[in-house]
């Protein structure tokens, strides 16, 4: 079957004044559909640029990147754009939630931008699993940072995403609340098949993904 | 839903808001009020001269059609000439215009009461009576009410202290009146008119009647009073032409700088918000639109304030200066609201437009 991400050779370099920075220097890597993935390694080793990378908020500088059958080298911009409003959804570790809409609407406005209409079958269902029924009124300020990112999560896969890139998704959580997203990822994967790539430097969260893929200077390093 | 979104966005920011609303506010009266009080000034003015109820008015030659703009009277005896010698000519009515600028801008017409009567029908008095003395003086009502005047009290133009005889009804052709002889004193002429009213047998002889005097005065500036006051536009005093356009140009910077300044403002404090939204997929023109719509809404407002202000305003002036006259026509609210619309599309079209092409990356790591 073919790997919902492939990418091989992916290298992206910033460029500071005259100083290029070399952020990946050839990542090669296979995800399969399904898969829930832990991407470790230490700070500045370019996990967060990968997961732009992939979810195509920046493009690559050179390399094959393959993501669900559409070939990034020949995607501009609007094309980066429509792929991940359909296919991606983004987990941060500061929640990221607009803060002057409820939680409601803060998961209602992806459906919104999706263009597909609100789907209240699938809202029921996701807010549900996430336990945030009495919630959805609140706005940001008002909910705890768990609660936050619990959102965060309900929105991020509201729209069905083909892929869910968790960028250190527990960073700001304490244990207890880092558990409960941890789970509800997981949960994710077990009933919907969720594809989830997670980055994270939390042991325990490395623990709950299939398979652990660890980066160090801008590459993946073989197990 | 980025409906609800905008909606929060300009509550949550409620001085920026109110100010940009009032700056359009502002926006839309200062032009309103402008073109009002001009339109409205030249259409009083215009309605004024109509209300003497004569038909044809004559002025010496090269004279501008405003009245007592230039003072180079003819002589009386003209108008004497015109009756013998023009055909269906009943009345000659001479009158000298004078210019008051002290406290306000007023036409005084120095006129012979009885001949004044012979086209107007003669004043209808609210107080008073006519002149008794060459230092009485008519004051229309509105004058009078905007000047606390009453009978008996003073009124001092020209250097000279006039006695308030009557308070006369407002709308033939001036508002203050003074004796035809004591206007000559004062412009140091004798026997002379800077206008004469005529009135035909019949309207129907008004064109025949035109014609004739034409004949006889043939440089001078022979007009039916439809003629003469379809000249009241804006269009024919350059000076007030420009002075609008310069002031709808202030205006609509105004807008277009407060509209600019609020959303630049915006879409730097929310720099972030919009770098959630492009990881959520949301195109350039989503983004666009988000922001073309709140200043849309701070538009809308704005405008709405602006006209309400407007009326507001126009009920002060009626109160408290009832000569200012300020004309609010339909065509006019239009204008002022599409001008509104435009400083804002304008305004918002930069922030927008850099809003939109913000990198996702950046605008996420934004702090
Ligand atoms: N927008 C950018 N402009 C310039 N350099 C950048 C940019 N983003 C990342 N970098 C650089 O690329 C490298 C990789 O950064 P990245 O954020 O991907 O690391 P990371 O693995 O996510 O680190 P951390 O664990 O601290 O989040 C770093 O050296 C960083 O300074
Ligand atoms: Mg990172």
């Amino acid at each position: 079957m073919e790997p919902i991400i492939f990418t091989s050779g992916l290298k992206k370099t910033f460029r500071i004044g005259k100083v290029d920075v070399p952020a990946l220097r050839g990542v090669d890597l296979v995800v399969q559909e399904g898969e829930f993935a832990g991407i470790v390694g230490p700070s500045g080793c370019g996990k967060s640029t990968l997961l732009h990378v992939l979810g195509g908020l920046t493009p690559p500088t050179s390399g094959k990147v393959l993501v669900d059958g559409n070939d990034f080298s020949s995607m501009s911009d609007g094309d980066r754009t429509r792929f991940r409003r359909h296919k991606i959804g983004f987990v941060f570790q500061r929640f990221n939630l607009l803060p002057t809409l409820t939680a409601r609407n803060n998961i209602a406005i992806a459906q919104h931008i999706q263009g597909n209409g609100f789907n209240p079958h699938r809202f029921q269902a996701i807010v549900e699993m996430l336990g945030i029924q009495d919630k959805l009124n609140h706005k940001p300020y008002a909910l705890s940072g768990g609660e936050q990112q619990r959102v965060a999560i309900a929105r991020a896969v509201i729209c069905e995403p083909k892929i869910l890139l968790a960028d250190e998704p527990t960073g700001n959580l304490d244990s207890e609340n880092s558990q409960i997203a941890l789970n509800m990822l997981r949960g994710l994967n077990r009933s919907f098949r969720q594809t989830i790539l997670m980055i994270t430097h939390n042991p325990d969260a490395a623990a709950v993904a299939d398979r652990v893929l660890r980066m160090r200077d801008g590459r993946m390093l073989l197990d | 839903m980025d409906t609800k979104m905008v909606i929060a966005n300009l509550l949550h920011r409620p001085a920026r808001t109110i100010i940009s609303i009032l700056a359009v506010g502002l926006e839309v009266g200062m032009v309103l009020l402008v073109v009002g009080m001009t339109t409205g000034m030249l259409n009083e003015t215009s309605k004024r001269i109509e209300g003497v109820g004569a038909d044809i008015l004559v002025q010496p030659p090269g004279s501008s059609f405003l009245l007592g703009v230039t003072n180079a009277p003819m002589p009386i005896k003209i108008g004497d000439l015109l009756g013998q010698r023009v055909p269906h000519v009943l009345h000659v009515v001479p009158v000298l215009v004078m210019f008051n600028v002290s406290g306000g801008v007023n036409l005084v017409f120095g006129i012979n009461l009885e001949q004044f009567k012979e086209v107007t029908g003669g004043f209808a008095y609210h107080a008073g009576g006519p002149f008794t003395g060459p230092n009485d003086i008519l004051v229309d009502d509105l004058y009078a009410r905007g000047n606390h005047l009453s009978v008996g009290k003073t009124v001092n133009l020209f250097n000279r202290s006039f006695r308030v005889a009557g308070i006369v009804e407002h709308g033939k052709g001036a508002r203050l009146f003074i004796p035809l002889v004591t206007a000559e004193e004062l412009s140091g002429t004798q026997d002379k008119a800077s206008i004469f009213f005529v009135k035909c047998t019949d309207p129907g002889y008004i064109d025949d009647v035109v014609d004739g005097i034409r004949q006889v005065l043939p440089k001078y500036e022979v007009r039916s009073i439809p003629e003469y006051t379809s000249l009241y536009t804006s269009n024919n005093l350059p000076a007030l032409d420009s002075f609008i356009a310069a002031m709808i140009s202030v205006a609509l910077g105004i807008g277009f700088l407060v509209i600019f300044l609020s959303m630049y403002t915006t879409i730097t404090e929310r720099t972030r918000e919009i770098g959630i939204l492009k990881s959520l997929g949301a195109s350039k023109t989503y983004i666009m639109e988000v922001i073309l719509r709140e200043a849309g809404i701070l538009c809308l407002v704005g405008i709405l304030a602006g006209e309400a202000g407007t009326v507001v305003v126009r009920r002060l002036f009626e109160t408290y200066f009832p000569t200012l006259y300020i004309l609010l026509t339909p065509q006019w609210e239009l204008y002022a609201a599409l001008l509104a619309v435009a400083g804002a599309l304008l305004g918002a079209a930069y922030p927008a437009l850099r809003a939109a092409s913000l990198d996702p990356v950046d605008a996420l790591a934004y702090e």
